[in-house]
């Protein structure tokens, strides 16, 4: 008996430790892009941060730390790359999980997932070589580094996400749902559409996010892939630098404790609370409409 | 009196295993016809043949015929989702729809196709009067029918398939989740339906097959082994098998 | 003190009696800095290593930066730099006590590539630094067809950024500019882009037998608008001075260089160093760099910088 009073105790604390652990990681990461990023602000007003779309701090003269255009520029292709791959990932995870045999969906399953193998690095180069001209001649521009192209390949990314969580979320709806909705004289379609997606919404949501999450994140990709000009872009046919982009080019030559340096920390923390409002946003939505639908 | 429902040599397998035996069984058009039978019999896979359920599991494998006013509802080419229209069903567990309990209501009648708001809210009402639901949910129609206790979700779903009008109700032990007063308000709704409507229950409450019930089979391991009025089969059984089963020795 | 130090010192006291005792003595150099030299700066060091037993050379990255630094804090025997030493670096070596010294170990040529369809032959520095600032904006302004420019440049991590910058340029890069993850990317997007002009290393356009390849077309480079304009693609224009984007490859050291250090630098811009030059796809010393060389490596008072 004490023995076994022992082990429950040691194996709570166990996983309050691991679960602590990482909300600890969590916050210090946080906290430490918040301390080194705000000291950035005693050389930048928060004006010219947010507001001027100039960023060009090892500039020929006087250097300048403006983030609209860069913050754009992820807004812009992380939109397009959702725009793409929420369509396409919910109607490939519908399909794997409601109408696909079981021998097609062991066949694509892992082809599937094989996408996210594929280095960053991979992806940029098709972007350049393949993706980019393509693009470049379907819509009669000089050259394909472009948001869209960024936007096409983060959406290929994070395809293997949103397909894979989507899926699980969608297989998960009870039978019974669909049982209802049949002897209702519902077809297939309606079911799928009216009671089996909207009793999956949160689990889709959550892919969605996840995916998104993959989209503002990644840097290789679109460093190679848009262009990276620093001009604040006016469309999808724009070359674009983001944010992620900015900060693994800069901070590899940036000496410590420069103005420069700080500034890059405070790129980082608003990367950081993006993904954090987002994520509580998509919470906050799919908690709501989890019964409405 | 020509069957409004009736099942001939009716043969079931999942897979390689024989589930039902060449059932034949006669529903008369307003009716209550009550299955019983030890658990794991076949009751609820009779039941679910009736309207076609088993198309859902590549598993099942259905071989004879259920006529629907003649009409065999397994013919070739026969559009299921009308059969289905046709043949409602109420499940042993209660499935509500993740939406709230108007949307639930309303489900079966949107996509039937009808949208006028007016007319939904009037057959909402309506249903959920008749299954004695409406005094406990008529200020949270918006709420979600996940909210509600495990009995009022049965009463929902029974609501639920009463609203598209079919004309056979099959419902599978549609009280086991209930209290008695609930109980015997869907019983009494049961009697009310059975005016309009032709209605097959699978029951383990003998009490209840003999309130309810016109005519009550008795199965065992996938056969009808008798198919009586129910008092004759209560009072009176023909068949050794049945006359142990109602004693109480064994199932 | 230590047992641990004491030992230490011991065996120290022993190697180096030892090793006078035959008459040798090593000599440890250290050369951190540009990463566009590191591994040519390796080749030298292990060719010159081979020739002489006595002196042992740790050569690490880091980037030109990162070497000044090191020279200033007395980290290191030579500091690599792509880029000449800024005027603040010099003045806080000074205020170090350190007096930067340059050699030129090489010449890095910069070429300009477009498209091959595109029918420029030449352009003026003054018209590059005009593209590039974003002054001139449609190739018909330069003779060619009416067609927006497609800038493509480096990042702002990378040397050849801030030399053609701050030597072509002359102000802020537009902000039309692409910047390109390394030289391959831009040569790559070029091959694919009609409008495309872009900078890159020289090294990347030739092979080893100096012929011209990877699909794009090299412009010839006139100092202004009335001069000549030469290809970097010959070594005789590189070797003359008449190829205008040039860029010296530094190696800076704390004074005058002496003893085994002014050895290995002597070897440097020998023959045989200047060749391993040419083979890791650089180009040697130009003569107008001889004398200054020279004067750093033989005179008694060199001067801190070159130009
Ligand atoms: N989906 C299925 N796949 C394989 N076998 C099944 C499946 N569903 C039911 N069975 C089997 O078929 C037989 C009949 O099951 P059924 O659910 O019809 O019994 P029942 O009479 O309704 O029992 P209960 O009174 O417990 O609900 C059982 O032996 C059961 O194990
Ligand atoms: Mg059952």
């Amino acid at each position: 008996m004490q023995k076994r009073h022992f082990i429950d105790i040691a194996i709570k604390w166990l996983f309050f430790g691991a679960a602590a652990t990482s909300v600890m990681v969590l916050l210090g990461i946080f906290g430490m892009l918040l301390f080194n990023g705000v000291k950035a602000f005693a050389h930048i007003s928060l004006a010219e941060f947010f507001f001027s779309s100039n960023w060009n701090p090892s500039a020929y003269g006087k250097p300048s730390y403006g983030i609209l255009a860069m913050l754009t520029s992820t807004f812009l292709v992380t939109l397009g790359a959702m725009l793409l791959a929420v369509p396409l990932g919910v109607g490939a995870a519908t399909y794997l999980a409601q109408v696909a045999t079981e021998k097609t969906r062991l066949i694509l399953k892992p082809v599937i997932e094989l996408l996210a193998a594929i280095p960053s690095v991979v992806v940029g180069f098709i972007g350049i070589v393949m993706v980019g001209p393509f693009i470049a001649r379907v819509f009669g521009l000089s050259n394909g580094l472009t948001a869209l192209n960024g936007a096409i390949l983060l959406a290929v990314m994070s395809l293997p996400t949103i397909i894979t969580v989507a899926e699980d979320a969608i297989r998960s709806v009870p039978n019974s749902f669909k049982e209802a909705s049949y002897s209702l004289g519902a077809n297939q379609w309606t079911t799928l559409i009216k009671v089996v997606l909207p009793a999956a919404y949160s689990g889709i949501i959550a892919a969605i996010i996840l995916g998104m999450g993959r989209a503002i994140g990644e840097t290789m990709t679109v460093l190679m892939a848009t262009g990276n000009a620093l001009a604040m872009p006016r469309g999808f046919f724009d070359p674009v630098r983001t944010m992620t982009a900015t900060i693994a080019i800069e901070l590899g030559e940036v000496p410590y404790g420069t103005t420069h340096y700080y500034s890059l920390f405070a790129v980082g923390a608003l990367l950081f609370l993006i993904s954090l409002v987002v994520n509580l946003l998509a919470e906050n939505l799919a908690g709501r409409y989890r019964y409405k639908l | 009196m020509k069957p409004k429902l009736a099942v001939r040599n009716l043969h079931l397998h999942y897979g390689t295993k024989e589930v039902l035996k060449g059932i034949d069984l006669d529903v008369p058009e307003n009716n209550i016809v009550a299955l019983i039978g030890p658990s794991g019999c076949g009751k609820s896979t009779l039941l679910r043949a009736m309207n076609r359920m088993h198309d859902l599991n590549p598993e099942a494998k259905v071989k004879g015929k259920i006529l629907l006013d003649d009409d065999d509802i397994y013919a070739p080419g026969k559009d299921v989702v009308a059969v289905r229209r046709k043949i409602g069903m109420v499940f042993q567990k209660p499935n509500p729809f993740p939406k709230s309990i108007f949307d639930n209501i309303a489900y079966g009648l949107k996509i039937a196709g009808e949208n006028n708001k007016q007319k939904l809210h009037a057959i909402v009402e309506r249903t959920l009067r008749s299954s004695y639901l409406w005094e406990e949910v008529k200020d949270d129609l918006d709420k979600s029918a996940l909210s509600l206790s495990g009995g009022q979700q049965q009463r929902l779903c029974i609501a639920r398939a009463v609203a598209v009008e079919p004309e056979v109700l099959l419902m599978d032990e549609p009280c086991s989740a209930l209290d008695p007063i609930s109980t015997a308000r869907i019983e009494e709704l049961m009697l009310e339906l059975k005016k309009q409507y032709t209605i097959v229950i699978v029951t383990h409450n003998m009490q209840q097959a003999q309130r309810v019930a016109d005519l009550t089979a008795f199965m065992y391991f996938g056969e009808v082994i008798e198919f009586a009025p129910t008092r004759q089969l209560f009072d009176a059984p023909q068949m050794e098998l049945t006359a142990n089963y109602l004693s109480g020795n064994f199932g | 003190m230590s047992k641990y130090t004491h030992f230490i010192l011991i065996s120290w006291a022993i190697f180096a009696f030892s090793c006078n005792s035959n008459h040798r003595h090593v000599e440890n150099l250290m050369i951190k800095g540009s990463d566009t030299e590191v591994n040519l700066a390796l080749t030298l060091a292990e060719t010159y290593m081979a020739t002489d037993p006595n002196i042992s050379i740790a050569v690490t990255g880091g980037g030109s930066g990162a070497g000044i630094a090191a020279l200033i804090n007395g980290k290191t025997s030579i500091a690599n730099a792509s880029r000449p030493m800024k005027a603040e670096e010099i003045d806080l070596a000074h205020l170090q006590g350190v007096n930067p010294v340059a050699t030129v170990l090489g010449m890095d040529a910069i070429a300009i590539v477009v498209h091959p369809q595109c029918p420029i032959q030449n352009l003026s520095l003054q018209q590059l630094g005009a593209i590039y600032r974003g002054d001139i904006q449609n190739w018909k302004d330069l003779g060619g067809a009416d067609e927006a420019i497609s800038l493509y440049g480096r990042q702002s991590n990378s040397g050849t950024f801030v030399y053609f910058r701050d030597s072509i340029v002359r102000a802020e890069y537009s902000t039309q500019v692409k910047q390109m993850n390394g030289t391959a990317q831009i040569v790559e997007a070029i091959k694919h882009d009609v409008q495309g002009i872009g900078y890159v290393g020289i090294g990347y356009i030739l092979d080893k037998n100096g012929a011209q390849s990877k699909g794009v077309k090299v412009l010839a480079i006139s100092r202004s608008a009335q001069s000549t304009a030469y290809m970097p693609t010959e070594l005789k224009n590189i070797d003359s001075g008449l190829y205008p984007i040039v860029r010296p490859l530094f190696q800076y050291t704390n004074g005058k260089p002496t003893g085994r250090l002014q050895l290995y630098l002597k070897y440097c811009l020998s023959p045989e160093g200047q060749a391993l030059v040419k083979q890791n796809g650089y180009f040697p010393v130009s003569e107008i760099y001889w004398q200054q060389n020279e004067q750093a490596l033989n005179r008694k008072h060199a001067k801190a910088t070159l130009h």
